[in-house]
């Protein structure tokens, strides 16, 4: 408790000590940025005025993080601009900079008024606790009587003693109110503002999406394993063992034995069912893409549509699960539509990775007029938009449809 | 017929073990993995590989990849390559080679035993057989080039026949055709996807080959 009242009050001695020179800071970095504003040197001596600002709100920072026992991060944006004339303004832009500006502004007449009374009421309470130890040597003639008794004898100085300690806790308050308050109103000034809180918020918003839309696509990846090792494997099984009751059935049993053509409707209904299941995976996650990535399973899609495609991709790197089947699901839509609708006698799809956007681009020179509102068409975008990409249709009446999308794809 | 087999799936691996003895096969080796597929077709040197696309240790193609390096060693060698889908990609792989003696069927096939068996023996005897499924893909894709579109509905049903290993006489019964019209229509086939003579196995799988290719 003792180590805590000493640090607020440091905090306060401390405060009252910076607060001149920050308003010193902030009135040089005012005037000169304000006479230099017109000029060509503006935005540079700004960027370096700012950049010694900072240092000073950082020093703040740390101070107010120290005593309030949390971090208190900085909100600034990172630095944008290729050339000190445009770092210059956009830090002028920012609000931050202000803020840090009007605290150092502030701190002087803050730091006096939380500061003054803090240590001149704490210094005087020590004063008076130690009073047996330092009253002897200072003479005091001419005191009222009660005071007099109080500074002139041995048992005065202690009731004296006995005054401060009772005394102790209330200032221990005081000082501690009177630093925190200090201190939160540095946070609300210097921490985050509302809008680098938005953009933090964010940031963490699609971070946290992105994970979630992984973690389908994982999942869906392992259904699609499931069901082969599982269900798909084991109704093979079935038919086979069926397939041998069968070959038993004919070889041992009565000639036209009913039992046989139960035999072969119930090996037709599990061909039925598989071929079921074959649709269902090659929807949810097409087989291909896992054995041979996203050029592979494109090349695949052209070559089984019902016209000429040609797919000119680059090379593609690793890609994440679930924007390969973004990619995939989108050519093979804008496949199935150009066949479907468009009258088109060839389909070119281009495929390329720069850095970390991978694009898109199906082309037809077809009739054009399709309707980018249609439900596969949304159903696409949709799920484009849950990968932070875009996708738009361009289909003007007598052609050319075209289809593009862009993908992030940052490992 | 001395038989080895690649299913990492133990129910699939026992399944097919049980329907080939049981049809007077050997199964000289049973493995779970691709690279143990290489060394036992090494080993025993059998008269066909039964092999599935997905194996260990990627699952992803595995199987295909080490039945096309065993091929790239040995030409000739028979793999009939079981999957539970079927792509054309992989079956141009497969024929790329021009050798015959593969086969490319979904798992689903061999319950249909009799066919399964027949599918088996083509194989082994050197004949290329396309699962229905792939022949279907490829009808799927209308007139895509000159020398498949060029064809008559007639000319294309029997080359999807010749595309399943059909032999002539077989390809007779099912189309309820006489021997020499079924050979008059695999020579304009061929002719009209412009494949050079040579000997007749071979042709044939180049004009499915041709075929899957476009």
């Amino acid at each position: 408790m003792i180590v805590r009242a000493a640090r607020e009050l440091a905090y306060l001695l401390a405060g009252v000590l910076i607060g001149p020179a920050t308003f010193l800071w902030a009135l040089i970095t005012t005037l000169a940025s304000g006479l230099l504003s017109v000029t060509y040197l503006g935005p540079p001596v700004f960027l370096v005025l700012t950049w010694v600002t900072r240092r000073l709100a950082g020093l703040e920072r740390w101070r107010a993080g120290a005593l309030l026992g949390r971090p208190v991060p900085a909100p600034y944006e990172p630095a944008s601009g290729a050339n000190p004339w445009a770092r210059g303004r956009t830090l002028t832009r920012e609000p931050a900079t202000w803020r840090d500006l009007t605290w150092l502004v502030l701190m002087f007449p803050l730091g006096l008024a939380t500061g003054i009374p803090g240590v001149v009421v704490a210094v005087v309470d020590l004063g008076t606790i130690l009073a047996p130890l330092w009253l002897w040597a200072v003479p005091n003639p001419h005191l009222p009587p009660v005071v007099d008794t109080l500074f002139n004898t041995v048992p005065g100085r202690f009731a004296l003693t006995l005054l401060g300690v009772l005394l102790a806790l209330p200032v221990r308050w005081l000082v501690g109110t009177l630093a925190r308050t200090q201190a939160e109103l540095a946070v609300k000034l210097l921490g985050q503002g509302p809008r680098q809180r938005l953009a933090d918020r964010a940031t963490e918003l699609a971070v946290t999406r992105r994970r979630v839309v992984d973690a389908q696509a994982a999942e869906l990846q392992r259904i699609e394993r499931d069901l082969h090792d599982g269900a798909q494997a084991r109704i093979v099984a079935a038919g086979m063992t069926l397939a041998l009751a069968e070959r038993k059935l004919r070889a041992t049993g009565p000639q036209g034995d009913p039992a046989r053509d139960d035999l072969l409707t119930a090996r037709r209904q599990l061909d039925e069912a598989l071929a079921e299941l074959r649709r269902l995976v090659r929807g949810i996650y097409p087989p291909i893409l896992t054995d041979r990535g996203l050029v592979a399973a494109l090349g695949a899609l052209a070559g089984d549509a019902s016209l000429p495609v040609v797919v000119r991709a680059g090379d593609l790197g690793e890609l994440a699960p679930a924007v390969q089947a973004a990619a995939y699901f989108v050519v093979a839509e804008a496949l199935a539509n150009t066949a479907k609708h468009a009258t088109a006698d060839e389909c070119v799809v281009d495929v390329v990775r720069r850095e970390d956007v991978l694009s898109l681009e199906v082309r037809d020179d077809g009739r054009g007029g399709a309707d980018p509102s249609g439900s596969g068409l949304t159903g696409l975008r949709r799920r484009v938009e849950a990968l932070d990409g875009r996708m738009e249709v361009t289909s003007p009446p007598g052609g050319p449809t075209v289809v593009r999308a862009e993908l992030p794809c940052a490992s | 017929m001395r038989i080895v087999i690649a299913e990492d799936l133990l129910l699939l691996r026992d399944g097919l073990i049980r329907i080939l003895t049981d049809t007077g096969h050997t199964v000289v080796a049973a493995v779970d993995n691709a690279p143990d597929l290489e060394s036992a077709v090494r080993e025993h040197r059998p008269d066909l590989s039964i092999v599935d696309v997905r194996l260990p240790p990627g699952f992803r193609d595995e199987g295909l990849r080490a039945a096309l390096s065993v091929r790239g060693r040995e030409p000739r060698t028979p793999i009939l390559i079981l999957s539970q889908y079927v792509e054309r990609t992989y079956a141009a792989e497969l024929l790329a080679d021009g050798n015959g003696a593969v086969g490319y069927l979904l798992k689903d096939r061999v319950t249909a035993l009799d066919e399964f068996l027949d599918a088996i023996e083509r194989v082994a005897g050197g004949g290329t057989v396309m699962d229905p499924e792939v022949v279907r893909q490829l009808f799927a894709r209308n007139n895509r080039d000159q020398g498949v579109s060029a064809l008559t509905p007639r000319e294309r049903e029997v080359l999807a026949l010749v595309a399943q290993g059909l032999s002539n006489s077989a390809i007779c019964t099912e189309l309820v055709l006489a021997p020499p019209s079924v050979e008059k229509h695999i020579t304009n086939i061929l002719t009209k996807l412009e494949l050079p003579p040579a000997d007749d196995t071979h042709r044939r799988v180049r004009a499915v080959l041709a075929y899957l290719n476009h």
